[in-house]
């Protein structure tokens, strides 16, 4: 009978350490460290995507001309800038022969260009353009008017005619009166 | 004189029981210790693995730490914004208008007979282009060659002449209202 105390002994000890530190250990620890490891692996092939794409980006951003990125920087700017705008179309009334009067802005809160539905941009999603409406009138021949709205409609910084009204006289002067919408990235 | 320890005292031979009790103590004894064992490597095995898997995330953590740290957010800024001015810039080309196509088709439809006192020329909520005017022709035929020119053409839509009136020298006032063809007022660089 003493003889088999022993082995008993290490039958007991054999079962207490398997369940006292190789199952727990297994299936704690060792398991959240899989776990840990393989949304590791997971964030590391995302960062590795990000790079390659970063580079592929980096190369065709190096492809374009920097000219055509200041000129597309000009055609939709960072920032509202009317005041600069006004200046400029008081310079092509100047250079068109129009007499250009009432510049003002109709609209003082800056709106999404989708949130109005302009039939331009898509209503999905938040639209990163702003865009408000400068009304604008003038006074001068129809060829001058011609001129300033090609001027306008070539403008490098993006404009659009919404409304416009011509009233005509029998002195050949015209009295005009525009709505131009300008447009910038948020 | 004492006896040998290694001799026997009994002639008589051990029973069947005791040698099978022999029998089973020494295998519960091998089995016991196998189990002790076995389960030794195994908690050998569980902590170098642990310790394994332990060193491996710290690494894969330096790496994605390194990884993070690569990643400028000035660069993606940069590189969303581009992205919105490609897209917007091409959506607002896409819509722009210009209102210089109509005029030049007017030039060239309306008779010489036939003039505008006011233009309207504004895009609705559906973004579609449309014309209201008033005016006056020398005479009805004149309106009626205006009205037949635009139909001709056909990128002056539904043309609508009302509030006709014929005055006394035979001139005649009108009100025109009329949708536009976008590809009217479509941007031509």
């Amino acid at each position: 009978m003493n003889n088999r105390i022993p082995p008993l002994i290490a039958l007991a000890v054999a079962v207490g350490i398997f369940f006292a530190y190789v199952s727990p250990t297994w299936s704690g620890t060792i398991a959240v460290t899989k776990i840990a490891i393989a949304s590791d692996d997971k964030a590391l092939a995302a960062a590795s995507e990000y790079a390659t794409q970063q580079n592929e980006l980096a190369d065709a951003r190096n492809n374009i001309d920097t000219t055509d990125l200041t000129r597309l920087t000009t055609l939709l700017p960072d920032s509202v800038d009317n005041v600069v705008l006004i200046l400029d179309l008081n310079a092509l009334a100047a250079r068109s022969g129009l007499l250009l009067s009432n510049v003002d802005v109709m609209k003082s809160d800056a709106k999404s260009a989708n949130s109005i539905n302009t039939g331009a941009l898509p209503a999905t999603g938040v639209s990163p353009v702003g865009s408000i409406d400068l009304s604008l009138s003038a006074v001068g021949t129809y060829d001058a008017f011609r001129a300033f709205l090609t001027g306008v409609e070539k403008s490098a910084r993006l404009l659009d005619v919404r409304d416009l009204v011509v009233k005509g006289s029998d002195t050949g002067l015209y009295v005009y009166k525009m709505t131009l919408r300008l447009y910038w990235l948020r | 004189m004492a006896l040998l320890p290694t001799l026997p005292t009994s002639f008589v031979p051990p029973s069947a029981s005791s040698a099978v009790s022999a029998y089973r103590s020494s295998a519960l004894s091998f089995f016991a210790y196998a189990i002790l064992g076995i389960v030794f490597v195994l908690a050998t095995g569980v902590f170098l693995y642990g310790r394994l898997l332990a060193s491996e995330l710290s690494s894969k953590e330096t790496a994605l730490r390194e990884a993070e740290a690569a990643i400028d957010p000035a660069t993606v800024s940069s590189f969303v914004r581009l992205r919105d001015r490609l897209a917007s810039g091409e959506t607002l080309l896409d819509g722009h208008i210009a209102f210089s196509g109509f005029f030049t088709s007017l030039e060239k439809l309306l008779p010489t007979t036939v003039r505008f006192s006011t233009l309207h020329l504004s895009v609705d909520t559906a973004g579609i282009p449309k014309v209201e005017g008033t005016g006056s022709a020398k005479s009805f035929n004149a309106l009626a060659a205006a009205s037949t020119a635009f139909a001709q053409d056909g990128r002056i839509k539904d043309a609508i002449f009302s509030n006709i009136i014929i005055n006394e020298d035979s001139s005649v006032s009108f009100v025109l209202s009329a949708a536009l063809d976008p590809k009217l007022t479509v941007f031509l660089p």
